[in-house]
C-alpha cells in the first residue's frame, strides 16, 4: 500500500484559509486505514471546529473516489460535484493530488497527507513499514522475499554491511538489519547459498520515470 | 476523591452472618467472584472479580445478597410509576444488550403500547418483581433476553429462561393461566451495505470474533452468529458501510442533537458502555450531562464525538470499561487508541482538553461519579464552546 499521514492540521488551514467552498476528496484506494468517505468527514468536522474558534466558516462538501490516481475515475466522479468549488482538499497520497491536479488545472488542490512511501502495516502494533522502494529490478526472489534495497538501510545487494548488531541496522537500533532477516530466511528454506552470488552494481535506469501499459 | 474513598462503596454485597452456604451464588456466578472456601465451607464475594451482573442478588434463596442498583426496591418503585406514565398492563422487561426501539419491541412482541423497563441483565430481576407486578395489575410480562450466546453476563439469559418456565408453572397452578410471562430472546448485530462497501478488509482485521469475511472475487460477508454486536467494525469502517441495529450513526446525530438541545451550557455529553456504568433507574439527570448509553465503549464513532463538539456541547467523556472488565475481546482497548487518534488531531486544533476517555466499573459507583464531577468541573473551568 501506500504509506501516507495526516498534515498537521494548521498547515491544511493555512491552504484552505482564502476559500470558503471546499471539497474535500477521500480516495478509497491504497492507504491503511483507507482514506475515505470518513477520514473526508471526520476531517471536515475537525477543520470546521478549528475555523470556528478562527470565526471562520467553511462550506465543505465531502465525497471519494475509488482510485484518485485513475485520472478517468476521478473525472468522471469529481467533475459532477465541482460546480462552485473553490479549492480541493484531496486525502489520496501525492499520486492523487497531482491526478486530480491534471484534471482540474483550474482549480486549487491541496494534499491533506504527506505521502511517506510503499510499504505494510504491522496491524497489531499500529507500524507502517517501507517494503518496496519501486527499483524496477525485483530481487525478492532470491533474497527470500526480503527487500534489501527497501529495508537496508544503506540499501546493500551483497550481504550485510559490518554494522549489523544483533539483527539491528547500526543507523538506528531499532530498526531490523534486512540483510538478517535475509538470512534467517534463506536457512530456514535450504538456500543459503544463494547469498555466496556476488551481485552486480544496481542499474539505475531501471527504475525508470516512464512505463508503458 | 481518592481510590480508597471510590473503592469504600460497593455495588454488592454479601451478609456472610445470614449466609447458609448453600452455594446457588458461587455456582451461577460467571466470574468466580462468588466462591467456596474449601476448609471453612464459606462463602465469600471478591468484589474485583465482580462484574454486577445480579445474578447472586436475583437468585439467593436466602436474600443475603444487595445490589445497589436496580435492587427489587427501586425496580418496584419505578414500575408504580412507569405504570401511570405509560397507562398500560402490559410491561416488557429488557436487557439493555439487546433491546430494539419502541418499534422494534412492539413488533417482536405483536403488542401496542407497553410499560419499557430496561435494566443491564435480565437475569438480575427476582422472582419477586414478577409477582408484584401482577399484584400491581399488570396482566401481561413480555421479557427480552439476549440470545443465550450473546450474553454478556454469559448465563443471565439461560438463567432467566429457567427462571420464567418455572414462574409460569407456578402462576398456571395458581390460576393465572399458563404463559402470562413470555420471554424472547434477540440480538443486535452488525449490517452491511454493500453499496458503500469499498472491500477495503478493515473490519476482518478489527472483528474480535472473525466474525467478517472478505472474499475476493465477492467482497464482505458477516456470519451473524459469530457478530456479538460490539459495534468496533462500525466505529472503524473508513466508508461507512456498516451499521449497528439500534445504534445506527444516523439515530446516534440525531439523539446528540436533541440532547445537546435539552442541556444547559456548560454542556457534556457522556458516551457510556452500558456495563461500564449503569443508567440511573430514577432522578433527575443534571441540566449540564446527558449520556448515551452504547453497546461497547468500541462503538463510540469519532465521528460523533466531533458532531457533540460542533452542536455546542462543550465537553465529551467516553466511560468505558477497563480491558480486564470488558464484555467484548479487547474491544475497549482499541476504543482507547481511538479516542487517543482523535486527541492527537484535536490537540492540533486546541481541543484536546474537550474530550476525555475513562475506564470505570459498576462495582465501585464512585468511579463514575467521580470522573464526571472533575470532568465538568473542568469544562465549567475552560468555558463554554471552543
Amino acid at each position: 500500500m501506500i504509506v501516507t499521514t495526516q498534515k498537521p492540521l494548521d498547515e491544511v488551514l493555512d491552504f484552505i484559509t482564502p476559500y470558503t467552498d471546499i471539497l474535500i476528496a477521500g480516495c478509497d484506494g491504497c492507504t491503511q486505514p483507507p482514506r475515505g468517505l470518513r477520514e473526508a468527514k471526520t476531517l471536515g468536522q475537525l477543520l470546521e471546529l478549528a475555523g470556528k474558534l478562527k470565526n471562520q466558516g467553511f462550506n465543505f462538501r465531502v465525497t471519494t473516489v475509488a482510485k484518485q490516481c485513475d485520472n478517468y475515475l476521478a473525472a468522471s466522479i469529481l467533475k459532477p460535484q465541482m460546480d462552485g468549488v473553490e479549492a480541493v482538499l484531496s486525502l489520496a497520497c501525492g499520486i492523487g493530488v497531482q491526478t486530480l491536479a491534471g484534471v482540474f488545472p483550474e482549480v486549487p488542490i491541496f494534499p491533506a497527507q504527506n505521502t511517506h512511501f510503499m510499504g505494510a502495516e504491522e496491524r497489531e502494533a499500529g507500524i507502517l513499514e517501507e517494503r518496496c522502494a519501486g527499483c524496477g529490478d525485483c530481487l525478492l526472489a532470491v533474497t527470500g522475499g526480503i527487500c534489501p534495497v527497501a529495508r537496508c538501510s544503506k540499501g546493500l545487494l551483497s550481504g550485510a554491511c559490518g554494522g549489523s548488531k544483533e539483527g539491528k541496522c547500526e543507523l538506528s537500533p531499532d530498526r531490523d538489519c534486512a540483510w538478517c532477516l535475509i538470512y534467517e530466511r534463506l536457512k530456514k528454506q535450504g538456500k543459503l547459498a544463494l547469498l555466496k552470488e556476488s551481485r552486480p552494481p544496481r542499474d539505475y535506469q531501471l527504475s525508470g520515470w516512464r512505463v508503458t501499459t | 476523591m481518592s481510590e480508597q474513598v471510590i473503592h469504600e462503596v460497593v455495588a454488592v454485597r454479601q451478609n456472610a452472618d445470614y449466609c447458609s452456604s448453600c452455594s446457588v451464588c458461587s455456582t451461577l456466578c460467571p466470574y468466580e467472584a462468588l466462591s467456596k472456601d474449601a476448609e471453612t465451607g464459606k462463602i465469600t464475594l471478591d468484589i474485583a472479580k465482580c462484574q454486577v451482573c445480579g445474578l447472586c442478588y436475583a437468585n439467593c434463596p436466602a436474600s443475603v445478597i444487595s445490589v445497589l442498583d436496580y435492587d427489587l426496591d427501586s425496580l418496584v418503585a419505578y414500575l408504580e410509576r412507569a405504570k401511570q406514565e405509560y397507562a398500560s398492563d402490559t410491561l416488557v422487561i429488557m436487557c439493555r444488550g439487546s433491546a430494539p426501539d419502541i418499534k422494534g419491541v412492539e413488533k417482536l412482541f405483536g403488542i401496542s403500547e407497553f410499560i419499557p423497563l430496561l435494566v443491564p441483565c435480565v437475569g438480575r430481576v427476582p422472582d419477586e418483581l414478577y409477582l408484584r407486578a401482577l399484584l400491581m395489575g399488570i396482566t401481561k410480562i413480555d421479557v427480552l433476553a439476549c440470545d443465550e450466546d450473546y450474553c454478556r453476563f454469559e448465563r443471565g439469559s439461560a438463567v432467566t429462561h429457567r427462571k420464567i418456565t418455572a414462574l409460569n408453572i407456578i402462576l398456571d397452578q395458581l390460576g393465572y393461566g399458563r404463559d402470562i410471562i413470555t420471554l424472547k430472546e434477540h440480538s443486535l448485530k452488525v449490517q452491511v451495505d454493500a453499496n458503500l462497501c469499498i472491500a477495503c478488509g478493515n473490519c476482518v482485521f478489527y472483528c474480535p470474533y472473525d466474525a467478517a469475511e472478505l472474499k475476493s472475487p465477492g467482497g464482505i460477508s458477516f456470519d451473524l452468529a459469530a457478530c456479538r454486536g460490539c459495534g468496533l467494525c462500525v466505529a472503524m469502517c473508513p466508508a461507512l458501510a456498516l451499521e449497528l441495529e439500534n445504534w445506527e450513526r444516523e439515530r446516534i446525530s440525531r439523539l446528540i442533537k436533541r440532547l445537546s438541545a435539552e442541556m444547559k451550557p456548560p454542556k457534556v455529553l457522556v458516551f457510556r458502555c452500558q456495563w461500564a456504568s449503569f443508567p440511573a433507574l430514577d432522578g433527575e439527570p443534571s441540566p449540564h450531562v446527558r449520556f448515551i448509553d452504547l453497546p461497547c465503549a468500541s462503538r463510540v464513532d469519532r465521528f460523533h464525538v466531533l458532531e457533540a463538539l460542533q452542536q455546542g456541547i462543550s465537553g465529551v467523556m467516553i466511560a468505558a470499561c477497563s480491558e480486564d472488565d470488558c464484555k467484548q475481546e479487547r474491544a475497549s482497548g482499541r476504543a482507547q487508541h481511538s479516542m487517543a487518534v482523535l486527541g492527537e488531531r484535536l490537540d492540533q486544533i486546541g481541543l484536546k482538553e474537550r474530550v476525555h476517555f475513562c475506564s470505570v466499573s459498576p462495582r465501585y459507583p464512585g468511579q463514575m461519579d467521580s470522573e464526571l464531577e472533575q470532568f465538568t468541573h473542568k469544562i465549567a473551568v475552560l468555558g463554554k464552546g471552543g
